[in-house]
């Protein structure tokens, strides 16, 4: 059986800044969560055939965060960008994805990182997955094919579970599960000379302006402050053997080592 | 720092700073020390197709321009330069000319595996009596009987000698026509007659295997001149235009490293109760350096766009390739400097970049004949 994989994609801001930050390769990367999720789209692509999509939400100097995973090996890459989009909570964006993963139908699987790196919520992958009525299981660590059904595998609190779900269905990969493989030049080459994004935007999903973006966002950001840390050096003293005596009794009374 | 670039270009600097600062900064010290060639690594660097960047993607490269090329030497470079010269010295002095002189036959029979890194090239033209005048040359190519040359040589300082495969030998066809009898023939590693020499005990880029090749004998055969006899001169000068225009995105790398050690180091580095980036005279020498670095990264990248909008680019390419490396030797001696004595320890990074940005003005042509051919060149003379 041959998969059509969606990988959804975002890119993140490198580092918080207190000026408004223009979203772009020099201020942004692919989101370091999401590279397992697209290993995992990759590998399957490899092992059963088939082709992956990568669908990323954003403005349009954030093509390149889809340039990359085509670089890396995704087929096509679909970027839903309009200005109606900007201001977008988790619900917002869920809404548009899950638009434009209809609009990508059929497919067998739609896999997320377990969250991102410049807000962590966690919430987009989850919240899709019920807008779209798939079945969805989180932070997982390896799937099977099994023909119409997938075995996968996740691990929480020590505990391993094991599901087996119906196709299709919906995934976050656990950012531990596997890692990505470097992205090489032919690759690099491929993805812009033979590979290309499309461009969706409000009117192409079919969604009205009020659902979308910072008008269809049920929360409200009040405001954002920098918190700086205090960070304190202290130096051990005595023997070796003290102060490694010392320093893991502290990490251990602070709940650090177990 | 790129927004005048491409995505395509942030996207080839992106990957390949991320596998450089996870494969080859940790170890680049190491190395060094060692005089140890990464195997490990560089076999990494071949599936990822950094040898074969410019190679058409149906000789099995990557087919990118000249301005990614510099982007990748320049972030090799950055991590560990020698192995930025192992791959620049490959890409633009081995793999280049055969791309651009060889037969469809010869492209066909060494570049493939040159561009994924299974073999890797070097480029034999300085002899011990022939530095800086290349056409005094002493090697020898003799056809024997009709099929065949018999080549005799000694080459010095042959960047990866001690590990390519595919080795472009300028030699003497026609010992009489002077500069006129010099060709380049394709030697295997591996030919009766082909010994490496020992590695040279290197002050800086001593974790790329430079050693001497001598030939004895040798005898290849005449399907592997490159282009025609006596087409040396022009072949070699071509292939170092190019090989330039990588020295100088070497030095650049170098320079950048510096400039980041340097600037990480001042902001912690205390003195008289405040950070050293504090002191005026200290961010003097930031300033000059983040400075003369761009410019030299702008020469550099003049030079390839050029050549990859099919223009005249040898100038550029020399002004580059000369601004560059005093550019990184003047970076490297002032973040010694601002590291006052742990800059000459060998606990810190600078010391080693000091090192490997001497050679930049010496190899692929000397600070004193870049500025002859440019002071050439611009008085028309
Ligand atoms: C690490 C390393 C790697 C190298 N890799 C390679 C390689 O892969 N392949 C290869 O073929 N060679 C290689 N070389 C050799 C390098 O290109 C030569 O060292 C360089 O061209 C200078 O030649 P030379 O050392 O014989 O110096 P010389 O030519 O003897 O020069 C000595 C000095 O005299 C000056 N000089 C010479 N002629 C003139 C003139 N007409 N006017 C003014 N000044 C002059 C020079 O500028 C220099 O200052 C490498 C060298 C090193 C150190």
């Amino acid at each position: 059986m041959k998969f059509h994989i969606i990988v959804c994609l975002k890119s993140v801001i490198l580092s918080m800044s207190d000026k408004p930050i223009d979203r772009s390769p020099d201020s942004c990367e692919l989101n370091p969560f999401d590279r397992p999720a697209l290993e995992t789209a990759l590998r399957m692509k490899e092992k059963y055939g088939g082709i992956v999509t990568a669908l990323s939400m954003g403005p349009e100097n954030c093509m390149f965060a889809l340039y990359e995973a085509m670089a890396m090996g995704v087929d096509q890459g679909v970027l839903v960008c309009d200005s109606a989009f900007a201001g977008a909570d988790t619900l917002a964006t869920s809404t548009t994805l899950a638009a434009a993963i209809k609009k990508l139908a059929p497919f067998d699987l739609v896999l997320f990182g377990t969250r991102t790196a410049d807000s962590d919520t966690g919430q987009v992958g989850p919240q899709t997955a019920v807008l779209l009525d798939l079945q969805l299981v989180t932070g997982v660590q390896s799937i099977e094919n099994h023909g119409s059904v997938i075995r996968v595998e996740r691990s929480m609190d020590s505990f391993r579970e094991k599901y087996e779900i119906f196709l299709p269905a919906a995934l976050t990969i656990h950012p531990n599960s596997i890692q990505a493989r470097d992205v090489g030049l032919i690759g690099i080459e491929v993805a812009f000379e033979d590979k290309e994004v499309k461009k969706w935007n409000l009117l192409d999903l079919g969604l009205s302006s009020d659902r979308v973006g910072e008008a269809g966002s049920s929360t409200r950001v009040n405001s954002v402050s920098r918190v700086d840390k205090e960070r304190k050096c202290e130096i051990l003293t005595g023997t070796n053997e003290d102060q490694i005596e010392e320093l893991i009794r502290r990490l251990a009374d602070s709940g650090l080592i177990g | 720092m790129d927004s005048f670039l491409s995505e395509k270009n942030r996207i080839v600097r992106q990957s390949v700073r991320a596998f450089c600062e996870r494969e080859l900064m940790p170890i680049a010290g190491e190395i060094d020390n060692e005089a140890r060639f990464p195997w490990e690594v560089v076999e990494k660097m071949g599936k990822l197709c950094y040898f074969g960047i410019q190679v058409p993607r149906t000789l099995g490269g990557a087919g990118l321009d000249s301005v990614n090329y510099i982007i990748l030497i320049e972030e090799i470079s950055r991590a560990c330069a020698s192995i930025g010269l192992c791959v620049t010295v490959h890409n633009s002095v081995a793999v280049y000319p055969i791309l651009a002189f060889g037969s469809e036959e010869q492209k066909r029979k060494w570049v493939p595996a040159l561009a994924a890194g299974e073999k890797i090239g070097a480029f034999c033209l300085t002899e011990p009596n022939a530095g800086s005048d290349a056409a005094g040359i002493e090697a020898t190519a003799i056809r024997d009987d009709g099929n065949h040359y018999v080549v005799n040589a000694n080459k010095v300082f042959v960047t990866n000698g001690g590990i390519a495969d595919i080795c472009l030998f300028f030699v003497r066809t026609d010992p009489r026509a002077g500069r006129r009898g010099i060709s380049v023939i394709v030697v295997e590693r591996g030919t009766p007659g082909f010994v490496v020499g020992d590695l040279e005990d290197l002050c800086g880029m001593r974790a790329n295997p430079v050693s001497s090749i001598r030939l004895y004998d040798c005898r290849v055969p005449k399907e592997n001149l490159l282009g025609a006899e006596g087409a040396g001169l022009n072949i070699g000068l071509a292939a170092l235009d190019t090989g330039r225009m990588g020295i100088a995105a070497q030095a650049v790398g170098i320079a950048q490293a510096a400039l980041e050690e340097a600037v990480r180091y001042a902001k912690q580095r205390r003195q008289f109760g405040v950070a050293i980036a504090k002191h005026q005279a200290v961010q003097m020498m930031i300033a000059d350096m983040a400075t003369q670095l761009d410019a030299a990264r702008l020469l550099v990248y003049r030079a390839a766009v050029l050549r990859d909008k099919g223009k005249p680019f040898s100038q550029a390419s020399a002004m580059a390739k000369n601004y560059a490396s005093e550019t990184a030797s003047k970076v490297t001696d002032m973040a010694v400097q601002i590291h006052g004595g742990y800059g000459y320890s060998k606990s810190y990074p600078v010391e080693r970049y000091y090192r490997d940005a001497r050679v930049t003005r010496i190899y692929e042509g000397t600070a004193e004949i870049h500025r002859m051919v440019i002071a050439r060149n611009t008085l028309g003379i």
